[in-house]
Formats: C-alpha cells, structure tokens, sequence
C-alpha cells in the first residue's frame, strides 16, 4: 500500500525534474536524466504492479485510456458476452461482470505460483491486484497510471474486465478480498490475464507477499459502497459494494489519465 | 584523538582557509575543483563562474618554524565565460569542471582547464625582474635616435614587484557534443584524454584542431541508451592504460595498442549488487562519481554515492576493500532524490604514499581512511574551527536513537553544506577542501 503511494510521489517528482531540466541553465544533463528516467522507470513498474493486477478495463475503457495507441484489432475480440450482473451506470456495456465465471480463465504463471486460501482463485485475483497494498488514495492517483496502459492493452485478452471489482481492489485490499469473494473468477481472469501477458507483473505477482490474501479476503465481504462516498475514493476503511461505485472510480481515474499518458510520451 | 593520514596517530590542524565569509554565496564564487601540482607548490581552485585561482605556497620560514609555508595568491584569471550555442540554443556554462596539471618543463607552470565543452591550457609565467638601461630604447620604451647614442651599456637586471601572468596558449574546442566530465594528463606527457557522456577523446598537448576518439559507448537509437561515462583517468605509469567509469557502477579499463577505437574493454570492473538492498534509487546510488589510480599505479579508488571502494587492477569481480562514508544517508535516499542531493559528484583522493584516502560528505564534512589500521575519521571543514594550528576534532553522526553529546543526528545535518572536492598534497600531509565558497586547508600537526 504504502510503496504505491511512495511509487506515485516518486514519479510525480521524477517528472517534474526532467520537465526542470529542460529550462535548467547549461542544457540538459544527460546523466542525471538518465538516473532520473531509470527512477521512473522503476517506480512505475511499482506503482503498475498494483495497478494490473487489480484494474479491470473494459475494451472501451482501455481504448479510452490508451488514446488508440494501444489498441489493436484484438480488442475486438472482447466480447461482453456474459450479461452484467452489477448495475453499470456509465453506460460501459461492454463491460461484462459474469460472477459466475469460470475459472477457466488464463493460466498465469503467477497465478498458478500464488498460493491460495479460502478461494484459491480469489487468491491469485488478490495478489496480482494488491501486491504492495492498496491505498486510499488510489483512484484519482492512479490514473497517473495512463503511460502503463500501454501495457494495458493486454486486456484485450480478458476474458471479462471487471470494471468495479478492479477499481476496488485497487482501491484498499480490503476491500478487495470481499470483491474477490463476490467475484471470484473475474478477478482472477482479470489479473491473471493482466499478468501472463506483462512479464513483468508476472515476476512481481510471484512476489506477492500473501499475508495480504487473508486480509483481504475477509475485507471483500464488504461491500462497495465506500467507492461512492468519497470523490476520489480515499476511504479505505469503507466498502465499496456497488458496481457503480467502481465505474465512477474508473471514470475519475479516465479523466487524469490523459494528460498524464501525454506528458509521458511526449517525453 | 587520534587522526588518520600518516600511519601514525597524529591529528589534523586547522591551518589556512580562503575565500569569504559572508552568509550570502554568489553562486559564481562556489569552488568546483582543487588540485595540487606535482610538487605541491602550487594549489589550484576553479569554480562557477569560469575563474581559476592558483595558491603558492610560501617558503618555510625561519619565523613561524610550526608551520609550514602557506598558500597565498598566486594567480587569478578567468578561464572559461559563459557561451552560448546558437545552433542548439544552449547555454554554455563556465563553471570549471576540471584542472590538471602539467608536469612542469621550464620556469612556467601549465595546467588545463575545462568547462563542458571547452579545453583550455595556459600557462603561467612569473616575472620578478625586469631589464635596465636598454641601449636603443629609453626607460619609457620610446626609440632613442641611434644618432644621439655616444655610448653602449649593457642592461642590468633589477628586481621588480613579482608579477604572474596567465595565458591561454592552446584551446582544445569542438570536440564533445556531451558535457565534459573528466580530463587527464597522460604519462607521457604529450598526451591527455578529456571524457564526456558518451565519448573519451585522445589529444595531443601541441595539437588543437584534431583529437582521436578512443571509446564511443553512444547507442545507434538514443532510446536504447542505458550508461553514461562518468568519470575517466590515465594510468599514471602505463601511457597506453586508462580506464573510464560508468554511471552503472561498472569501470573499464582499456589499452590504447589493443585497437584504435577501445570499445572493448580490457578488464571490467564490477561488484555484483546485493540484491537485499534494493530500492528504486539503487541505480543511482551505484554511479560512480569519481576514480583515481593510486600513485604506485597498482589500485584505483572509485567514489559512488554511498562508499568508496578501492580497486585492485589484478582483480575484477570486486574490490579489495570498501568504506561506507555515510551509510546512514541510506534510509534517507527518498528525501535526497526530491531535494536533488542524491547526484552530488563526490571526488576521492589518495594521500602521497597511498596509505589513506580522503572523500567529502554532507555538513562539511569530510572523512579520511586509513587503509592500513582501518581506522577513519570524521572532520569538519568550519569557521568555528578555523583557529590557526587548532586541532581538529573528530565528528560523529549519530545513527541509532540516542544521541551522545557532541554527535550530530541525520536530521540536523545541512544538506546545502556538501564537500564534493578535496585534494592531498602529493607528498605531505597538507589536505585542501572545498566548503561551497571556502577552501580550507589543514596539515598535520608538527611538533
């Protein structure tokens, strides 16, 4: 929890000094941007670790976020099949919540690795969404996260983006412990999608340090409703229940990703 | 307290300190690089704004038999201005980045001096007498009509206020396109290497508008760049031998008869990083800001963020030996990396007979390692201490919770004071450091 907060600073600080360096007297340094770029580099691996294995993108939504960059035909073959159980206000059709998703979902190596509980599957869910614990203050923060969603873009090959379960498990492990128990499967087919196809989320799922899972587990009895309550969803002792709260999560996150995932690629 | 330098206990004095004392630093005034001559005599400071101060040390005299001679002005001049680079719209800073010195061939004293993009060499002459009695010209130097001359002479030599000038006589120009890091004088004398980014070129002394490049590590796609050169040396015996460090904490070492572009390394250098230890700043951390060859040519010495290590050249996986400068700063590395501390450039030197080494730190601080006894020490660079022929008292920070009287916690320690140069008189122990705007010099005590 606490490293994706360090994460996000560290990033914020990052880019503030390579955009400084650009005015700064002599030219730009290209040692210490190189130091600096390699920081956000790492801080960003951090802060996405998190980020996949608990986001929940709908086709759209990764679309959305990633500007059409990402985005290929695959994407395509999202198709929300299943009908919705939770209530979507946005309007996000296309996302599919099925709770009674198979777990047939892609075998991650991290998932396979991530030892289980209770819901074994939930498990997996929990630790590639929660790995360095979620913190409060995850929701609009997180979208900051607009440069990974080149990564991403691996969810085209979610089965089922899960568009409310991942807002809240990003939002506080507890919470998502309960979400996993609610949703199980989706979860699981979320992270473990996410994270078979980034290596990287893979190595960092394996790393998951599991006494998180317990906690989590007993927090995803909750509900959602904490999402709803608060403007950016930094409430972690509330329960997010409701799908809706998810979405509006997810579109808080939606509207600071962009300028973010600009600034970043810009550089 | 026993000090460290000698090999014997003996303890540090206070003995000079230049520059000013005003609260205010004109950020032109900040020293950015000492260095002793050959000899010693001669102790040079250039700093921000592009000005080369050079430090005579005074005969001993039979007077004040305590102390040895002290270092007065010698020469100032301005080395480097600010330039401007119409074509990038960059600023040139004249911040001094480096002086060396020239083995010294006649009466006249050359060093080089760089900015980041500019070599320069000049040298410094002195004049102390001046002719008299001229048969063609009068004492004013106008012509005298040679009809009007019944008589010749033969001019005399009379003392003259000493008088010291400095003059550019080579410009080394155009040769980097990265910002100038290091530069070394060759062995052979003939020759010295100036290192950027990217590249280490070769120079002639006598040749200006050519240099030989010797190591290129720039990528064919900038995106795929991963290291920067940070810091290269000569060896001082071997003329063919360098090495170069790298902002990944790696050295190489390289022989100019392998091949004319030394791309490939003769031997790297490299401590496989502890795995428990890392963090997002580990990289930076492990960038080498600084390496020196020992005098014997035997070791080198290399300076990262955290420690100094020394380096056998016989040996490659890792060093001989490694002192934590100020281990505690560990913990701290977030706050460091926000307020921009964490890419000081601190500098290492050795002592004359290679027994001890010296590096800077924060609070102006500096700390010294014997490397025969183990022992280290921790001094400070202050006004408060600047009593002539005071002892130095060593400092402690404290680390743990309890602080003893007389430590200093982490947290009280003044990031804005940092000691980034330092430079060992090559035969004595007389040490100079660079306190932002103040140079301080300390001997061993004499008794």
């Amino acid at each position: 929890m606490e490293y994706k907060v360090e994460a996000h600073r560290i990033m914020s600080i990052s880019l503030g000094k390579i955009y400084n360096s650009r005015v700064q007297r002599g030219g730009i340094k290209l040692h210490k941007n190189l130091l600096v770029s390699l920081v956000l580099r790492s801080a960003r691996q951090v802060y996405l670790r998190d980020y996949y294995g608990g986001i929940c993108l709908s086709a759209q939504q990764a679309r959305e976020w990633c500007e059409g960059e990402y985005m290929d035909s695959e994407q395509d073959k999202l198709v929300p099949g299943s009908t919705e159980s939770l209530p979507e206000s946005d309007g996000q059709s296309e996302v599919a919540v099925d709770k009674q998703e198979p777990s047939n979902v892609v075998e991650s190596h991290a998932a396979l690795d991530v030892e289980s509980e209770a819901s074994g599957e939930q498990d997996h869910a929990e630790n590639g969404v929660l790995d360095s614990g979620c913190s409060e203050l995850k929701t609009p923060e997180e979208s900051p996260e607009a440069s990974p969603t080149c990564e991403v873009s691996n969810v085209e090959n979610l089965h089922e983006p899960i568009v409310p379960h991942t807002c809240t498990n990003r939002k506080r492990s507890a919470d998502d412990s309960e979400l996993t128990d609610s949703l199980p499967k989706k979860t699981k087919v979320m992270s473990s999608t996410l994270i078979s196809k980034n290596d990287e989320k893979k190595a960092e799922t394996e790393e998951m340090d599991t006494s998180n899972v317990s906690s989590l587990i007993t927090i995803f009895g909750s509900s959602f409703s904490g999402l709803l309550s608060s403007e950016d969803g930094a409430q972690p002792d509330s329960e997010a229940e409701d799908s809706d709260s998810g979405q509006i999560c997810c579109d808080q996150m939606l509207k600071n990703l962009n300028p973010w995932s600009t600034a970043i690629v810009a550089f | 307290m026993a000090g460290v330098g000698g090999g014997n206990d003996f303890q540090w004095c206070f003995s000079q300190v230049k520059g000013a004392i005003d609260e205010d630093v004109a950020e032109a005034d900040i020293i950015s690089t000492v260095e002793f001559n050959y000899s010693g005599e001669l102790l040079a400071t250039g700093d921000k704004g592009g000005r080369v101060v050079i430090f005579q040390r005074e005969q001993e005299s039979k007077n004040r038999p305590h102390s040895r001679g002290e270092y007065n002005v010698y020469s100032t001049f301005q080395s480097h201005e600010p330039e401007f680079d119409y074509l990038k719209s960059l600023e040139i800073e004249e911040k001094i980045n480096k002086i060396r010195w020239l083995p010294q061939q006649n009466a006249a004293h050359s060093l080089l001096s760089t900015n980041d993009k500019t070599i320069k060499l000049w040298k410094i002459s002195q004049r102390d007498k001046r002719a008299e009695g001229y048969n063609l010209k009068d004492e004013d130097g106008r012509l005298r009509d040679p009809f009007r001359i019944t008589s010749l002479r033969v001019p005399v030599l009379l003392p003259m206020d000493r008088m010291v000038e400095a003059s550019p006589r080579r410009i080394f120009a155009n040769a980097h396109t990265y910002h100038i890091n290091s530069i070394s004088v060759n062995s052979d004398h003939e020759t010295y290497l100036s290192a950027d980014d990217l590249r280490v070129n070769l120079w002639h002394l006598e040749i200006t508008d050519r240099s030989f490049n010797i190591v290129d590590i720039k990528p064919a796609n900038m995106e795929e760049l991963t290291e920067v050169i940070t810091a290269a040396e000569c060896h001082p015996h071997q003329c063919n031998v360098f090495v170069y460090s790298s902002s990944k904490g790696t050295i190489r070492l390289c022989d100019m008869r392998a091949a004319a572009l030394c791309d490939r390394q003769s031997k790297f250098f490299e401590e496989p990083e502890d795995p428990s230890s890392r963090s997002f700043f580990s990289e930076i951390i492990s960038s080498i800001s600084d390496v020196k060859f020992s005098h014997s040519g035997r070791y080198m010495m290399t300076r990262d963020y955290l420690s100094v290590k020394v380096w056998d050249l016989n040996m490659e996986n890792r060093p001989v030996e490694t002192y934590q400068v100020h281990e505690y700063l560990r913990s701290k590395l977030c706050s460091l990396y926000e307020n921009d501390c964490i890419f000081d450039k601190f500098e290492c030197c050795w002592n004359g007979a290679d027994s001890a080494i010296m590096t800077g730190s924060y609070n102006n601080f500096f700390r010294m390692f014997d490397r025969n006894t183990r022992r280290d020490i921790t001094l400070e660079a202050s006004r408060e201490n600047s009593k002539p022929r005071a002892i130095l008292k060593a400092r402690k920070v404290s680390t743990g919770g309890k602080r003893k009287k007389d430590e200093i916690s982490v947290d009280s320690l003044d990031f804005n004071k940092k000691i980034l140069h330092t430079a060992w008189h090559p035969k004595e122990n007389v040490i100079a450091v660079a306190a932002t705007n103040n140079l301080y010099i300390f001997q061993d005590k004499i008794n």
